[in-house]
């Protein structure tokens, strides 16, 4: 075999695998945009061309079509939904489409089935969308247009520090639907420095549920640490405080403590290797983190 | 009209009707202009997103009303800065509605170009508080292009860099290229068009100016805000008056959650930059920085030094970051800061930057568009001088506070000494033959003081010490030679005969190196300042 003939071949074997790829692309295009092949034929046609999705305008709108279109079965929308939002963080040309992407999400956000809408939704509130900022405002305030439950719907307005949540956050803090959304309105109060007083009272609060005072926890050291190590001093040393919520303070210490005071504190390094030989596997671990960082500092 | 109160709880649909009558009536135009200002209480306690609404909206009823040299400001500063994909679109649309397109208006256009175009998204002004849920809405992209074509010949200046974009893949989106094309093509007439048509109509209208300085009798006094407490960077609390008078200062606000990078975060960057100037310049020690937080509760001081320090900011005794411990109300109002807050935080602000005088006053402030860093330093630096020019004025009499007084005074005490000791008499017989002299003078009553002799010796001594240290501290020792040998000639003619003649070159000689001397350290001084 001559050199030129021997290039032409392996110019030729550089090229087939591309035109292969480009094949398999546009039949699989074909395949999750036809409403003839099968539900589990179209998931799989979508999740096979995540990347190349991007290299025509024309792929894009194909998938959002998929997405937008009501008619199509909604287990194909998601694989498209994901197909979408694999491309946009992968693809370079993101910003061609993105304008249509946005609009597109935005369509389908009112969607009747409750899946695809809640990770629209999640993917807008991401982008800190005015518009799903706005739906999901309405939903909390009126439960009867909520797209999704007050905790997520929390948990998705959180995303945007600006995000004009707070007095409704503290409305359901006050009078929670349910446990979940108490958590999830602290988680968003969290970012209100004002808000400190709050915690603290949740934190001290020993009738509250462990899981909320946890929040309260972690809300007051992103506020105010000081505050924080302050408390959870005071309930290490009470005897009579739930082990879930000692934990907590017990790993705040560990990780942000005052290295110099907690080290010379003696009444509760004691405590500590009391804590640190108790039954419960959480409160054990987190004290024997605890000892390992102050007991031999205070001992040096 | 409303009140605060009012204004602040006002539902978004009974705001959207009150800007639709404003905008109406020649008399509303005043109150939307003055609805653009962060701090208005129409702001106070709603969210972003409200806001973005809101802002775009009134931008939006200025493009029907016709953009007025009062608005050009705004208009440009949501070019500038903006973000928002709503706001800039309703910006550039106003824009176009100014009555005369201008070269200067150009570079805003391609800057917010650079900036959203990775937001872009489809937005609609058909109505209060629409989305855009199709694509049948413009976008910013597309009202900036449709602004350049507005511009025309007067974006000539930008079409380099317009064209650039256009050549670079994923510049701009496929679908916006005929828009680009149209907005090139635009542009080019230019060459068809008298150069001298386009620029004669075309600079900013004063009004535009983001820059503002008070003359000295005209800064608001800042006794107010002199007991404010901050807490610096390394949690050291200090007040106003401590930090902020005897020198003048560079003071910009900020807040770490920012979330906009060309405002917070440019602006801290722009700070290190200006610390660098200043360093240059030589003046670091002189002119103060201080940064900030609009945010005091959450922004803590390791907050606060991470911020600064990852955005190349020194900081030391007098290179600070800073929060208010208290009185943060107070600094709002004495500053009129252009932020408003939802709970305690931030739902938008303006970019602000204020040279301090050694009062403590504000002496000038660089407000809204991105400001220039010399710029700022020259403005500062111009209070240095003035500080300078006042110490001296406000010292006349007491030459020991005046520098440069002190330094012409003494070497003329000095010389005055050599005279002195040179011609200091013996004897008695030499005093009764000075005073048959001074008795022409009708001084004949001066009594012969022998302590008068070392107590000018004395004085000969420390000028000839004085002149070496000036000499030492200016570089320049020529006059400490002089004055030097010119004492040694003194002391020889008075262990001699007292020869008048070497008495007399030895005077000569201190006398020229003590004025030289003064006159070497008075150039120094006076251009110290000037030469930053």
């Amino acid at each position: 075999m001559n050199k030129k003939s021997k290039n032409t071949k392996s110019a030729k074997s550089r090229k087939e695998p591309k035109r292969t790829a480009k094949r398999s692309v546009t039949q699989a295009m074909s395949i999750a945009a036809s409403g003839r092949k099968s539900v589990e034929e179209r998931v799989a046609a979508m999740i096979e061309m995540p990347l190349a999705v991007g290299e025509t305008d024309s792929d894009f709108q194909t998938v959002m079509n998929v997405l937008a279109d009501k008619d199509n079965p909604v287990e194909v929308r998601l694989a498209a939904l994901q197909t979408l939002q694999a491309a946009s963080f992968s693809v370079a040309s993101v910003e061609s489409w993105r304008d249509d992407y946005i609009t597109t999400l935005r369509s389908v956000a009112e969607d009747p089935d409750p899946e695809l809408r809640q990770r629209v939704l999640g993917i807008l509130a991401r982008e800190k969308d005015g518009f799903t900022q706005k739906k999901l405002l309405e939903g909390l305030e009126n439960p009867e247009k909520a797209l999704v439950p007050p905790e997520k719907a929390l948990q998705l307005l959180s995303y945007d520090v600006h995000a004009e949540a707070y007095p409704v956050a503290r409305e359901i803090v006050e009078n929670p639907p349910n446990t979940a959304a108490k958590v999830e309105a602290l988680r968003l109060l969290a970012a209100d420095a004002d808000a400190a007083p709050v915690f603290e009272k949740i934190l001290r609060d020993k009738e509250e549920a462990p899981n909320v005072r946890q929040m309260s926890a972690a809300a007051l050291n992103a506020i105010n640490p000081d505050k924080l190590q302050e408390h959870a001093r005071e309930i290490l040393l009470d005897n009579s405080e739930q082990e879930e919520v000692q934990a907590t303070c017990l790993t705040a210490l560990t990780q942000f403590g005052d290295e110099k005071a907690v080290s010379g504190d003696k009444a509760l390094l004691r405590r500590v290797s009391r804590l640190s030989k108790k039954p419960s596997e959480q409160i054990k671990q987190s004290a024997d983190q605890f000892l390992s960082k102050y007991a031999d500092e205070g001992e040096e | 009209m409303h009140n605060a109160g009012e204004m602040a709880a006002m539902p978004e649909p009974q705001f959207a009707a009150l800007v639709s009558s404003l905008a109406a009536a020649p008399a509303g135009r005043e109150q939307l202009t003055e609805m653009l200002s962060e701090n208005h209480p129409l702001y106070d306690q709603r969210g972003r997103a409200a806001i973005v609404r809101m802002r775009g909206w009134i931008l939006l009823a200025l493009s029907h009303a016709g953009v007025s040299d009062a608005d050009l400001l705004f208009v440009l500063e949501e070019l500038d800065t903006g973000a928002d994909a709503y706001l800039v679109a309703a910006a550039a649309r106003a824009l176009r509605s100014y009555p005369v397109p201008s070269p200067d208006f150009a570079p805003f256009v391609i800057r917010a170009i650079a900036n959203i175009r990775y937001h872009n998204e489809h937005v609609s002004f058909d109505n209060y508080g629409e989305y855009a849920v199709s694509s049948a809405g413009t976008s910013p992209v597309r009202e900036l292009l449709a602004t350049l074509v507005w511009l025309g010949p007067s974006a000539r200046g930008v079409l380099h860099e317009l064209e650039s974009l256009r050549a670079h893949p994923g510049g701009f989106s496929r679908k916006l290229l005929n828009d680009v094309d149209k907005a090139v093509k635009a542009i080019r007439a230019s060459e068809q068009v008298n150069e001298a048509d386009v620029d004669k109509c075309c600079a900013l209208p004063s009004s535009v100016g983001s820059m503002f300085a008070w003359k000295d009798g005209f800064r608001r006094k800042s006794e107010s805000i002199e007991s404010i407490v901050f807490e610096d960077h390394e949690g050291a609390q200090i007040t106003f008056k401590e930090f902020f008078q005897g020198h003048p200062s560079i003071v910009v606000f900020f807040y770490t959650r920012c979330d906009n990078p060309l405002k917070c975060s440019l602006t801290i960057t722009k700070l290190g930059r200006i610390q660098k100037l200043l360093e240059e310049r030589n003046v670091a020690g002189q002119i103060y920085t201080a940064a900030i937080t609009y945010d005091p509760a959450f922004d803590s001081p390791k907050r606060l030094r991470f911020y600064g320090q990852n955005r190349g900011v020194n900081l030391d005794s007098r290179h600070r970051m800073l929060r208010t411990t208290d009185g943060f109300n107070a600094l709002r109002k004495q500053f009129k800061l252009g932020v408003n807050f939802i709970e305690s935080l931030v739902n938008r602000h303006r970019i602000e930057a204020y040279i301090l005088d050694a009062e403590g006053r504000i002496a000038a402030s660089f407000e809204r568009l991105q400001w220039d860093e010399s710029r700022v330093v020259d403005c500062a630096v111009e209070m240095l001088k003035e500080k300078f020019e006042k110490t001296k004025s406000e010292s006349p009499v007491k030459s020991t506070t005046s520098p440069i007084r002190r330094s012409k005074a003494s070497p003329m005490l000095g010389a005055l000494a050599s005279v002195g000791v040179a011609f200091f008499p013996k004897c008695p017989i030499c005093w009764i033959a000075y005073l048959s002299m001074f008795g022409i003078a009708g001084l004949e009553q001066i009594p012969y003081s022998p302590w008068l002799q070392p107590l000018f010796l004395a004085v000969m001594l420390i000028n000839l010490a004085s002149v070496w240290f000036r000499g030492r501290s200016i570089g320049q020792m020529k006059a400490f030679y002089l004055v030097a040998t010119g004492a040694l000639l003194i002391m020889l003619s008075k262990m001699g005969n007292g020869e008048s003649a070497v008495a007399i070159l030895g005077i000569a000689l201190t006398f020229i190196g003590s004025v030289l001397s003064a006159l070497s350290a008075y150039k120094g001084a006076k251009e110290a300042p000037s030469s930053v």
